[in-house]
């Protein structure tokens, strides 16, 4: 097993750099990052030129890579194009929370609903719960994000006109004022409720399209029916040994999700104004910082290894006809 | 069911419920405290300093940067008057101005606001190792002279008209800033060497929590109108439909948003109250005459005419912004605003739609109609690339509605619209036929010799003035007239030469005037100060006087 994260975190390196380089030259490509600086009638020449001397930018693009490279290794990924007295890695260290928030809470609640529902929908196929499950999948699927984003902001918003009582926050991390403990807590979920709600609904599908499957494939099997056939409770038989087999491709699948996720997502926080790695990402973009571009980047893909490692090892572990080397 | 299951069950409902119950009673309450405002901010500011170009954003200023005051103030009129002091032309050769600060101007932690500190923000602005957003003006001092604690006097190398514009800038505390880096100090604060918020404003910074929010309270050292305000707190909500819904969920008090067309669901909503004024970003249309273009008839004045005829501008500002600001008048002078009464001349007036001159231009000049109704001459259709930043949905939808007029006098405009990060540069290079842009200007005409004025190029081969006349557009009279402006001291001599290069240039139409793009107030009618300053001030112009009611 040791052999084999050991390899995997190997192979990951050239992983990295390709992608690295990959991206480097998309954004760097876009064209000047100062063109609208520049077109400023009013802005100096001599602001433009140190500018472009402290980013490297009059240099090709294998050189300002090179460039990157060292104060990503050296200082951190460095500072932002335009504001020196920032530095992209404390921009990071206070998004990466953030983000980290909204996806364990969309996808802890995701997991357990999206399992119980595959779970019933299997136990009771071709039921009318399993036909309405299979359907809302589907239009959960076909959900698109943003619009079932701001569709939740105005019911919410409804609500408040209509009956006066604030149940969640349609915008925002937190409110002013809320101190410590248990009322920052609070907060912070009413906050994050509606953006972890627009999150969920796909990952609820997916969950129980795959639980379902997955369930339906585990109690048809024999040991299954040798469980039953020696007198186990039905809801034994179901829960412990079943389920647990069960389980197997989707917390592997919810491993994966939670990688990619950890790069944020863009056009849930983008709506919600959520401080976190998409926002930080899609703003960076569109203002052509490739050093703050990359930073995300780097994180972003070393949380994407991490988790499909993670996955890995959890699929061995919890099926024992799986060994690694 | 099992009873450990059925209790397990109950206790998570019961959790849920006073979890929503909690937060609703938490919510009820959330309203916006006596003598504070929340207000939401579309952007936030990339870092504090306004004075450098990464931070230079309108927001900047109209955020953080109400701490800072400056002598002068833009009004809603568009008059510069004096706020934190005062200045006389003292002598026009060499051009000489006394500055006079107000005797009660102080800093927040109770160090009196001198000349000392202007004489310094003059050194820090001319500091070549800042990188500045602009130096306009401050670049022409030769000399500062202190003549007492609250004055002095500056000698420039040339006579400056638009001097208050210039002294509309912050004073920066010599005391707190002297010695350190200004491209790295003051991004998240502006604290003093001890530790404590500087502000000579209405308000000071209390917190600056990066990607949510700045919380300003009252600065009690201010030297006007003692602010009523405990407190505003700024929060980002770059989103206009999440702003959309924020103030109308109460959970912001304020939003200044461009304008765009879903803004429209907030009009007719109870609680609110909108104001809507032209502003001073410049809408309209570069018709590049130089070698980049793909049209040659684009160099012929008589084209440019056509062109300015086929257009009904009137309907097109009409179709974009009926549900926004219905009397938004359509803008026909390059240098003036239409706020600008006096100075406001309608020069561009003449090019109403008028198919029949279109006709009669282009017959004038042996051009025939194809069958596809463009015009063709010697062999050059008129067909020309119409360009603007894409994803601009107004600009994108002007850009649809200019085709179809053009297309029935004749004219084929082909849509070329870009991102910015690629449009911007390629007009800047003459690479393009008409763009659809906005200058973003101050209400003063300073710098227009810049837009409209021969390039003018050093022994090094550098562009020195005209540089951002990407249209090749080269009037040596339009030329004369804006740079005498820019050191006419008499406003009626000035105002004189900005509309006779105005007046020509309605008759070479390098340009089309289209709008000026409207600002766009909306808070809550419990509000009391709240007035819009549609001028670069923005609508924090007046925090002092903000009141709940």
């Amino acid at each position: 097993m040791i052999t084999f994260v050991i390899r995997r975190v190997l192979y990951s390196i050239p992983v990295l750099f390709a992608a690295s380089v990959l991206i480097f030259v998309s954004v760097t490509a876009i064209g000047d990052p100062l063109a609208t600086l520049k077109v400023n009638p009013l802005l100096s020449k001599v602001t433009v030129q140190r500018i472009e001397e402290r980013k490297h930018l009059n240099e090709s693009i294998p050189v300002q890579y090179g460039y990157w490279v060292k104060d990503a290794l050296t200082n951190k990924f460095g500072t932002p194009l335009l504001q020196p007295g920032n530095r992209i890695w404390d921009d990071l260290r206070r998004v990466i929370p953030h983000t980290l928030q909204l996806v364990l809470l969309a996808e802890i609640l995701a997991l357990l609903i999206g399992v119980g529902i595959g779970v019933y929908s299997a136990i009771r196929q071709y039921s009318a719960f399993d036909y309405s499950a299979t359907t809302l999948s589907f239009l959960g699927f076909a959900m698109p994000v943003f619009w079932l984003a701001l569709m939740l902001q105005v019911l919410f918003t409804n609500i408040f006109l209509k009956w006066n009582v604030r149940i969640f926050y349609t915008s925002g991390l937190s409110s002013e004022d809320t101190g410590g403990g248990i009322h920052f807590v609070v907060d912070r979920l009413q906050h994050l409720a509606i953006p972890a709600m627009t999150l969920m609904v796909i990952s609820i599908a997916t969950y129980s399209r795959f639980m379902r499957a997955s369930m339906l494939e585990v109690i048809n099997s024999d040991y299954v029916r040798t469980a039953r056939a020696k007198g186990l409770m039905e809801r034994k038989v179901t829960l412990k040994h079943a389920l647990r087999n069960a389980l197997i491709p989707v917390v592997t699948v919810s491993a994966l999700n939670f990688g990619a996720l950890i790069g944020g997502a863009v056009i849930t926080e983008t709506i919600f104004q959520l401080d976190g790695m998409g926002n930080y990402f899609i703003s960076n973009l569109f203002s052509q910082d490739a050093y703050a571009v990359m930073a995300w980047l780097m994180v972003t893909a070393t949380a994407v290894i991490l988790f499909n490692l993670i996955a890995d090892i959890a699929y061995g572990y919890l099926d024992p006809r799986i060994r690694y080397d | 069911m099992h009873r450990r299951s059925l209790r397990l069950a109950l206790g998570v409902l019961v959790a849920a419920t006073g979890l929503i119950i909690a937060g609703a009673a938490g919510g009820v309450s959330q309203k916006a405290n006596a003598g504070s405002v929340v207000f939401g901010a579309e952007q936030e500011p990339p870092c504090l300093n306004g004075f450098l170009e990464g931070c230079n954003n309108t927001w900047t200023s109209w955020t953080a940067a109400i701490a800072l005051a400056s002598p002068y103030i833009v009004m809603p009129d568009f008059s510069i008057r004096p706020y934190m002091g005062s200045a006389k032309l003292l002598k026009k050769k060499p051009f000489t101005l006394r500055v006079v600060l107000n005797k009660k101007a102080k800093w927040s932690d109770g160090k009196a606001l001198t000349a000392n500190d202007l004489i310094f923000t003059w050194h820090e602005i001319m500091n070549p190792n800042y990188e500045l957003a602009g130096r306009a003006g401050w670049e022409l001092i030769k000399s500062a002279k202190r003549n007492n604690a609250r004055t002095v006097t500056f000698t420039f190398s040339k006579a400056y008209a638009p001097w208050k514009v210039m002294l509309a800038t912050s004073i920066l505390p010599q005391h707190a800033l002297q010695g350190e880096n200004f491209n790295e100090v003051w991004n998240t604060n502006y604290k003093n060497k001890q530790g404590q918020e500087m502000a000579s404003g209405p308000f000071k910074i209390q917190s600056y929590t990066k990607g949510q929010s700045i919380v300003m309270v009252r600065n009690s050292s201010f030297f006007g109108h003692r602010p009523a305000l405990d407190k505003i707190t700024f929060v980002f909500r770059t989103n206009t439909d999440t702003e959309i819904q924020a103030i109308r969920g109460g959970e912001v008090d304020a939003i200044y948003p461009q304008p765009q067309l879903q803004l429209a669901a907030l009009r007719g909503q109870a609680g609110l109250r909108i104001q809507s004024n032209a502003g001073t970003t410049i809408e309209h249309l570069d018709l590049n005459s130089g070698a980049g273009n793909s049209n040659p008839l684009l160099g012929q004045r008589w084209f440019r005419q056509a062109i300015a005829y086929s257009l009904d501008r009137r309907a097109m500002v009409r179709q974009l912004f009926r549900t926004l600001n219905p009397s938004l008048p359509v803008l026909q002078n390059l240098t003036y605003t239409t706020n600008q009464r006096g100075l406001y001349k309608a020069h561009f007036q003449r090019y109403t739609r008028n198919v029949a001159k279109v006709t009669a231009l282009f017959k004038a000049h042996n051009c025939t109609k194809g069958g596809d109704g463009i015009y063709s001459c010697g062999g050059q259709r008129a067909s020309v690339r119409l360009g603007t930043t894409a994803g601009n949905k107004l600009r994108e939808l002007a850009v649809e509605i200019m085709q179809a007029q053009a297309k029935s006098a004749g004219i084929e405009f082909r849509p070329d619209s870009q991102p910015s990060s690629l449009f911007f540069p390629r007009i800047a290079d003459n690479k393009y036929d008409i763009a659809l842009f906005a200058w973003v200007g101050t209400g003063d005409p300073a710098g227009q010799r810049d837009i409209y004025g021969c390039p003018t190029k050093n022994a090094q081969g550098d562009v020195i003035k005209g540089g951002s006349n990407w249209k090749s557009y080269c009037n040596k009279n339009v030329t004369r007239l804006l740079e005498a402006s820019d050191s006419a001291l008499s406003a009626k001599t000035r105002a004189a030469e900005v509309n006779g290069a105005d007046a020509i240039m309605a008759t070479d139409v390098p340009s089309i005037p289209l709008y000026q793009k409207p600002t766009y107030f909306v808070f809550k009618t419990k509000l009391g100060g709240f007035k819009d300053n549609p001028t670069l001030q923005g609508p924090t112009w007046n925090t002092e006087r903000w009141t709940t009611r």
